[in-house]
């Protein structure tokens, strides 16, 4: 067919292609002809394994750099779902030594197949105990393997639980919604373990190995590193914090502490708390169900899910609005005789004070002033004022769950309680009674916004995030806003001289720091479950607030004798920190 | 079919043409494409798709065979006359699939085609790119410097960069080794040929920027497969078992455990040498290799017998396009090369590719019908 000779170019094209036939061909020949046998012995006993090298989470850290969660090894056990051959039999063996239930190795075996040839973890954090029991019973276990794998370790014990959060296996749900975990992975299910998740988990690496005819690793064949999280830095100030906790030992309440300038949560403590060492291997069933029916409810953050009557702390609201409103001046004056009628009701105070101006008011907490006060504005502009400084709307702090509180008005009695709004509704308003809900983390951004001249900061947690090697990746800011009523200077003014006066000689004066120019308003907030809830919001120093502390205590009868001494303790404590404000404050 | 169309135009031409055509080319790639559905069958027997996939598969195959019987009847020296048009058409179909294109396993490459499926641009743009370059050379006698092989690397540039964009890397080298080819068939001196691909080593950089992450990846997994066991690495590995396993002689067709248990990810396309391998051994793997050399060898044999250096050269660049496939085809699966996803022609499942290899052995039958009187 080739009747003449082919030009010398494409011939020698024909002798490239023929060469590198060639080498495919060699190719073939080696891994088929001569490494087939192994290649064989792969295939045949599917010897290919793929086991799970857990990423180390990221560390967290307080302000000042002090560690407050890390990590330590353990031991997992874990499985390899291809290598059993009777799940049945493995569940009856396993279920006792690992001390959980058949059922659910069978269920994470049955989730296991999906991917048959990576570990299934079903035990984490063992004993040395299980461990060596385990080995010993190799024989009888195919396919069971034991993994070393970092924990979370809580190096200041049961601290801040509610900030920190803790872990637990991913569910089917977040398997479905959310990319990248595989089913036995652990994800962060409250605090900032959950919010800041992404950051603080790592990818976990692999290793694809050759296993033997029990499951045991023999020769890595490909390896992917673990790459570790990233660390965050929080606001929190871990003595600050400490102090709160122990002023809250045996109580249940909440204490806030916030910078009001840049919205940094340096305390957000919460009673009672729990151990999130609980949950490091896993929580047990036991303990899980301790926690969840405790009627004290250990795992409600106080501090920011919970919502109560703010009391009198309201009435710096009630206070506010009037005068910006223009309906009271510093010198006008009421009688305070220790009742109000109200058409044919009477409204009873808790003394009689004789005639007071505004700051005499304040400082004593007179409910007939802040009634007339509240009647004079009205429910829908104190419901106004309300909301402008962030009541009942969540704050935005960078946590999973937060309660939204309740600013009520007529158009929401209506709908929910079928009645008019009745003025009796407005009294109790003004005093922050009736259905007015706040959480303790809204009474502090409220006071951080009188107390710095109407910005509304978010209080925020995180600080700063790090990379594994220690240097910063990147840090946060607040989003700020300005109240969206106006406040004239003159009402801020006057109000804040009536904190003041709470503390010097009024209602607060427990609260009082020797030598720390304060302001602040207590609240005993009668509520329908009990004893009345102590309040306790304030800030100082009083002309250039660095600090906003809120203290609450659950049926802690009376602000003045029970919260304001608790917050003295706070800002007693945070001395070195207002010192060294306005200066600017040490990064760690 | 085309015979009864020679027959009418009376004997003598119908005798000519019987013994023009290369049977030994349409026997070779006959049989390519009939390994190729019993690779498919004996690949996906055990899925649910099988079905849907066969009939795919006859429905590409007939569409394909039509393209071939038009480009063997038409003058490919009248095709070489529509350059400019097909050139240009090119370039908008390859911008059409980057606006319009339909993404799949991250790159957009498919235009969507009701029924039939999608249309991939960029596996037809080698086979015009074939003949507007071969046009293009054809205009130049000689390439006496290396100046002289900057248009027509312009030429292949322009749609090269197009086709990066999508992203798909393979088609673009594939383009490269076209272009190679084809000017050094074209006269080009092997010296300037080196200026050129040193030229190309240098903007190397600057492709790897271009790249998208998971092309990054696969080279990458081709330098060290253990770095990433489960992504690109996984499944070099595990072709590598697959067709190891086979040994001499394979395990029997429909009996491969690998591609049973779907360990090779895209088996049917990408991976079809693995099921022959890992089936059919040493042998059956020779068998095919041995076919491509046949039809390469006529490919080659067209070229030197082309009546014209226009058909010499188009003859090359189709050479060049099949040679390239496959050895980078079964070099990857080998571990050789790394994982650029080009299917394997004729064999792998993938309608356009299928078009594209058959409309080109189609031009070669064309190239071959009009050869040189006596060669």
């Amino acid at each position: 067919m080739t009747g003449s000779a082919w030009h010398p170019r494409i011939l020698r094209l024909g002798v490239v292609i023929v060469l590198l036939f060639l080498a495919l061909e060699g190719r073939l020949w080696s891994m088929q002809a001569i490494q087939g046998r192994y290649y064989l012995d792969l295939s045949e006993q599917n010897r290919v394994r793929d086991l799970i090298v857990p990423a180390p989470r990221g560390a967290i850290f307080d302000r000042r750099g002090q560690p407050l969660v890390t990590n330590r090894a353990s031991f997992t056990v874990s499985v390899l779902p291809m290598e059993v051959p009777d799940p049945d039999r493995l569940a009856e063996v396993l279920a006792p030594l690992l001390g959980i239930e058949r059922q659910e190795i069978l269920d994470k075996l049955e989730a296991g197949r999906r991917r048959p040839f990576e570990s299934v973890p079903l035990r984490r954090d063992v004993s040395k105990t299980i461990v060596v029991t385990v080995e010993e019973h190799r024989i009888d276990l195919p396919g069971v393997i034991i993994q070393a794998e970092p924990v979370r370790q809580y190096l200041l014990g049961p601290f801040a639980p509610h900030v920190l959060g803790y872990l637990g296996e991913v569910t089917e749900e977040e398997l479905r919604t959310k990319n990248g975990y595989r089913p036995g992975d652990l994800i962060g299910k409250a605090g900032v373990e959950r919010v800041y998740d992404d950051v603080l988990r790592g990818d976990p690496g692999r290793l694809q190995v050759e296993v033997d005819a029990a499951g045991r690793p023999m020769r890595v064949l490909g390896r992917q590193q673990a790459r570790p999280g990233r660390s965050m830095v929080l606001n929190v100030d871990s003595s600050l914090q400490q102090v709160a906790e122990a002023a809250l030992r045996g109580r249940s309440g909440a204490i806030v502490a916030m910078d009001p300038r840049s919205g940094e949560v340096l305390v957000l403590a919460s009673a009672p708390g729990f151990d999130p060492s609980l949950f490091s291997g896993g929580i047990s069933q036991a303990n899980w169900r301790r926690l969840t029916t405790d009627t004290n409810l250990p795992l409600l953050s106080r501090a920011a899910e919970g919502t109560y009557e703010p009391g009198s702390v309201f009435k710096i609201i009630t206070g506010l609005s009037a005068l910006s409103e223009g309906v009271v001046s510093r010198n006008s004056t009421f009688e305070c005789t220790g009742q109000l009628q109200l058409g044919q009701w009477i409204f009873h105070d808790l003394a009689a004070y004789g005639t007071v101006n505004f700051i005499r008011g304040v400082q004593v907490s007179c409910n007939v002033m802040f009634w007339r006060l509240g009647m004079a504005v009205g429910e829908p502009r104190l419901a106004r004022y309300a909301k402008a400084l962030g009541l009942g709307e969540p704050t935005g702090i960078d946590l999973p769950a937060e309660a939204a509180g309740l600013i009520p008005s007529a158009e929401w009695k209506q709908r929910v309680w079928k009645t008019p709004w009745y003025p009796g509704d407005t009294l109790n308003m003004s005093i922050g009674q009736g259905f007015v809900l706040t959480s303790p983390l809204q009474i502090a951004r409220m006071v951080s916004a009188v107390a710095m001249d109407g910005k509304l900061v978010q209080p925020r947690l995180a600080r700063r995030i790090l990379a594994p090697d220690g240097t910063e990746v990147s840090s946060f800011a607040s989003r700020e806003t300005t109240v969206p009523v106006t406040l004239p200077p003159e009402a801020l003014r006057t109000l804040r001289e009536g904190m003041r006066a709470v503390v010097n000689g009024g209602t607060g004066a427990a609260a009082a720091v020797q030598g720390l120019d304060m302001a602040g308003k207590t609240g005993s907030a009668e509520n329908p479950r009990g004893i009345p809830h102590a309040w306790f919001a304030g800030y100082a120093p009083a002309d250039s607030p660095a600090l906003v502390v809120v203290v609450f205590v659950e049926h802690g009868r009376r602000g003045g004798e029970i919260a304001a001494p608790i917050a003295r303790a706070i800002f007693e404590a945070a001395r070195p920190w207002l010192a060294q404000s306005p200066a600017g404050q040490v990064r760690p | 079919m085309a015979g009864a169309v020679a027959r009418r135009a009376g004997a003598a031409v119908s005798t000519r043409w019987w013994h023009e055509v290369d049977w030994i080319l349409i026997g070779v790639t006959a049989l390519l494409v009939a390994y190729g559905i019993v690779a498919l069958v004996s690949s996906t027997h055990a899925t649910s798709d099988a079905p849907a996939l066969l009939r795919a598969r006859a429905i590409h195959l007939a569409i394909g065979v039509l393209a071939l019987v038009a480009a063997a009847m038409i003058d490919y020296r009248r095709l070489a006359g529509a350059a400019k048009v097909i050139y240009v058409g090119t370039l908008l179909m390859l911008v059409g699939v980057l606006v319009l294109g339909e993404s799949r396993l991250g790159a957009q490459r498919w235009i969507a085609m009701g029924p039939f499926g999608g249309f991939q641009p960029s596996e037809a743009a080698k086979l015009a790119l074939v003949i507007t370059l071969a046009r293009h050379l054809d205009a130049v006698k000689a390439l006496p410097r290396m100046r002289s092989l900057f248009p027509f690397a312009a030429h292949m540039a322009l749609p090269m960069f197009l086709i990066i964009r999508q992203p798909d890397l393979g088609t673009a080298l594939v383009l490269l080794a076209i272009l190679a080819a084809m000017l050094y068939v074209a006269g080009a001196r092997p010296g300037d040929l080196a200026g050129i691909a040193a030229a190309a080593a240098v903007t190397l950089p600057f492709l790897w920027r271009i790249l998208h992450d998971y092309q990054r990846r696969r080279l990458l997994a081709f330098l060290d497969p253990g770095a990433d066991p489960l992504g690109s690495g996984y499944a070099l590995i595990q072709s590598k078992i697959a067709i190891g396993s086979g040994q001499l002689f394979g395990k029997g067709l429909f009996s491969g455990t690998q591609n049973l248990l779907r360990f090779i990810p895209e088996h049917h396309t990408d991976f079809i040498f693995t099921v022959v391998g890992e089936e059919l051994g040493l042998i059956g793997a020779t068998v095919l290799l041995v076919l491509y050399l046949i039809w390469l060898w006529r490919a080659l044999n067209i070229a030197a017998g082309a009546r014209d250096r226009l058909g010499a050269i188009m003859a090359t660049g189709i050479a060049a396009m099949i040679m390239f496939h496959v050895v980078v085809n079964v070099g990857m699966t080998l571990g050789l090369m790394p994982v650029t996803g080009i299917p394997l022609p004729f064999m792998s499942y993938g309608g356009s590719s299928l078009l594209t290899t058959l409309a080109g052995t189609g031009l070669l039958l064309s190239i071959r019908l009009r050869r040189r009187p006596g060669h």
